[in-house]
Parts: C-alpha cells; structure tokens; sequence
C-alpha cells in the first residue's frame, strides 16, 4: 500500500516536475506540443476539483447541520441557495440574458457581493478611527505616508494643496515599490525552495494523513 | 479633559458608519466635478492603444466578480470605448467564473454602442477553469483551450480569429484584475513565454503590490482602482461612473483623514495613562 500511497505519487511528482522545469528551456515542437497536450489536462483536472471542492463544502455544512453547531442555519441557506441556483440555471439551460437564472445573477449575487465589498468602506473608517495611531516612530511614517497617499490620490487633495498628487505618486512607485519587492523576492525565494522540495520528495505534507 | 479624550477615543462606531455613509451620499447628489489629474501608468497604456495599427488584436480579459464591480466595471468600459474606436479586434473572456455574465454584458453592451459586430470585431471567449493552465493553454493553442466561444460558436470557425491561433499572435492584453488568477498570472504564465505587451488594471487594495511590475517593465502600465477608472475615462473623454464617483471618493478620503486625526489628537491629550491603557 505505501508504494500506491507515498512512492507512486512523489516518483510522478518528481518526473513532472523536473520534465516541466526542463521543457521551458527547450523550444522544439516535440516540447511544445507535450505542453500542449499537458496544459489541456491540467483544464480538465480543474474543472474536476471544482467538483470536488462543491463536495467537500456540502459535506462540511452537511455535518454542521447535522450537529447544529453553532451557525448551523447559515449552512441550511447555503445549500437552500446553491439548490436554487442549479434548479434555477438548470431550468434556464445555462443561458443568462433575459432569463431566470440573468435575473439571480443580477439581482441577488451582483447585489449581494457589492453590498460585502461596500461594507469595507465603513469598517475601514471605524478601525481607522479607533487604531491608526502614532505610538511608535515606525507608526508614525506609516501614518504620514497614509494620509498623503490618500490625500494626494483624490482631485480634492490635489486641488487644495498643488504637488500634493505627486508626492502621493513618489511614495507609492519609490519606498512601496521598495519594500514589495523585497517581500516578492522573499516569497519568490521560498517558492523556489518549496517546489525544489516537493519535487525531491522532502516536502510531502501535499500527500496528507492517514494511513499508509 | 482626559475623561472627554476617553469618551470621544470610544465612540460608538454606528455614529462613525453614519458620517460615511453621508460624505458618500452627499456628493453623489451634488457633484462638484474636480479636474482629473492623469497619472504616468494610466497615460501609458493609453499611449499604447493609440499606437496600436487598425486591427491589431487586443485581449481583455476581466478577472474579477462582482464584489469588484463598482471599481473594474467602469475601467473596462472605458477601455473598450477606446479599443473600439481605435477599431482593434477585441479577444473578451474571464479567469474567474462569477465573473462571466458581467463580463458578457460589458463586452456586447460597449461593442453594440460602438456598431461592432461579434464574431468580427470581436469575441467573448468565456470561462474556462484552470487559471494559469488556461493562459498556458491559450499560449499553445487558443482553439484547444476554448473549442467555443461564450455563445457556442467554434473558435476556429470565428472569422476574427482566422489569424489568432495563440497568445503570440495577439498585440496586446490588459488584465483587468481583483486578485488571483490576475494581473501576475498573465505576467507570468503568458507575456514572459508568449511576448506579447501587457497592462493592468486592478482595484485600490490591491495597486501598491503591482507597482515593481511597472519599474521592471513586466506591465507597461497600470489603472489602480476608481481613480485609474476615472483617469482612463478623463483620457477617452467620456465621463461615466468612475469621474462620477470621485467626488464621493475625495469626500470619504478626508473623513478617513479627519477622523485619523482627531483620534491621533485625543491619543496624546489622555495623557500617558490613556496610551498605556491603548
């Protein structure tokens, strides 16, 4: 069983990984076409773990309900809401302009989804309010630099105070720049590393419990 | 004093949500139309556009949902306005799947306003599942990638794309983004491999991280958030949503810094009880 468990799926991990990371260096049809032909599936597992991923949360709300955990009637909205839309777009046949599933489109998942994304706006403002302060000489830069970006990235800041836009624009392309980079570059780093490890087989937490 | 700063410091925060929901309110009633300044990332992927010969294939594709809406919606319109009047053949679809009705709409909605016809000027791609494999994919072979279109047709019967049999053959791409598969995605799995120029556009949480892209000419150009919407729009020179949300914008941005302030202000009159307190 560990050879189907662990062996098998780290020796098809290693051979992908180092056919792939070689095929981006070689430009012949032959490697092209296999990248093709992979790319192709890679489409069609997708499309499969989204399968998946639907199961895997009707059965975390499943045993939600099941227990009456606390929040157990959110549960009983999602699967009453993901019923509707499939009866819904099953009945309409996929299509979304000037039918039934359009209209659950429009009205109820643009709607809600902006009303979530709006809210930020508000609760932005109150922990603005309530933890934007200068306690230490670092808050303080974070502080400054805060409000002239945002002063400076409104016509309102720009028109009562002249210049004020491109310090806003020096602050964002110049020490943002900066520090992201050094964060890319970090994250970029352990990414290398990672991969180097899941394709040598060290890093194996990919594979899951269980069993062997 | 101390006591007043404490009180004022534990404001109920409903108060707060009031105020902004006014200063939002308000200046969408009664505009006050300030001048647009453009920024250099936002008159660079104009630049481009206008330098693009007639019937270059420009690829638009809108990875956001509608949380996004408010922000993206606005920069695509924009930028299909001025695709279209540049009369370049525009390639539509979408990386993320609750995205793709709004994306159809904007797309058939702006090309009718601009008498273009689908099929020839221009295309919906769709969804198709995958992310980054989809770019790759589209990169070996557009056909293979979407054997349809969003209306069923087959790609390699769709005149438009008689030339366009993957991502090298396309001139330009912009990536309209709320976070990943986006912006980076393109960057990486298809301008990087495929040589094609990309732009971007994303929302305002989301623009200080794409900004070392520009430096290192990984995009040509960026559109972040309402502002670059309203930018765009001010280089096209149609007004739309964006111009019209600034006002609110600049409004709500001076609450935010007022109220920074004056909790700032009541921080150091508590004293250092109060600051050891927090």
């Amino acid at each position: 069983m560990i050879f189907w468990r662990r062996s098998l799926p780290v020796l098809i991990t290693f051979v992908l990984g180092v056919t792939f990371a070689l095929q981006y260096y070689v430009p012949l049809p032959a490697s092209e076409a296999l990248l093709s032909g992979v790319s192709v599936w890679n489409q069609i597992i997708a499309a499969f773990a989204a399968i998946l991923g639907v199961t895997s949360l009707l059965h975390v709300h499943y045993t939600k309900i099941r227990r009456k955990e606390a929040g157990w009637g959110y549960s009983v909205v999602l699967y009453l809401s993901m019923l509707a839309t499939l009866v819904v777009g099953f009945w309409s046949g996929g299509e979304s302009e000037n039918s039934a599933f359009g209209w659950l489109y429009n009205y109820i998942l643009v709607a809600l989804s902006s009303t979530m994304f709006s809210i930020l706006a508000f609760f932005v403002a109150s922990a603005a309010y309530r933890a934007f302060r200068a306690r230490s000489l670092e808050a303080t830069i974070l502080l400054a630099a805060a409000v002239f970006v945002m002063f400076g990235r409104v016509p309102l800041g720009e028109y009562l105070v002249s210049g004020v836009g491109q310090i806003s624009d020096w602050i964002m392309s110049v020490p943002n720049t900066a520090a992201r980079r050094g964060i890319i570059i970090g994250i970029s780093l352990g990414g290398i590393a990672t991969s180097i490890k899941i394709i040598f087989g060290i890093e194996r937490a990919y594979l899951g419990g269980g069993r062997d | 004093m101390n006591d007043f700063a404490r009180r004022m410091l534990s404001l109920d925060r409903r108060l707060i949500f009031l105020l902004i929901a006014v200063v939002t309110l308000l200046p969408l009633l009664y505009p006050f139309r300030l001048p647009i300044r453009v920024s250099p990332e936002a008159q660079k992927i104009y630049d481009y556009i206008e330098s693009l010969p007639e019937g270059s294939v420009f690829l638009l594709s809108l990875d956001f949902d509608p949380s996004s809406k408010p922000e993206l919606y606005p920069m695509s319109i924009a930028l299909l306005r001025h695709a279209f009047r540049k009369n370049l053949k525009v390639v539509g679809m979408t990386l993320w799947i609750t995205g793709t009705s709004m994306a159809e709409s904007v797309i058939a909605g702006v090309a009718q306003e601009s008498g273009k016809e689908k099929g020839k000027d221009y295309i919906f791609l769709g969804y198709a599942p995958g992310g980054a494999n989809v770019i790759i994919s589209m990169g070996q072979d557009l056909y293979a990638a979407f054997p349809t279109d969003y209306y069923g047709v087959k790609t390699a019967e769709l005149p438009m794309l008689k030339e366009v049999r993957t991502l090298r053959d396309i001139q330009y791409a912009i990536s309209l983004s709320a976070g990943s598969p986006g912006v980076e995605t393109w960057y990486v799995y298809g301008k990087e491999k495929y040589g094609f120029e990309l732009g971007g556009g994303c929302t305002a949480v989301s623009a200080p991280g794409l900004y070392p892209l520009i430096d290192t000419g990984q995009i040509n150009g960026l559109l972040g958030g309402l502002r670059g919407a309203a930018e765009y729009e001010t280089l096209v020179g149609v007004p739309g949503k964006a111009t019209a949300g600034m006002d609110a914008q600049s409004a709500t941005h001076f609450l935010i810094i007022f109220l920074i302030m004056v909790c700032n202000l009541l921080y150091f009159l508590t004293g250092q009880e109060g600051r050891r307190r927090g």
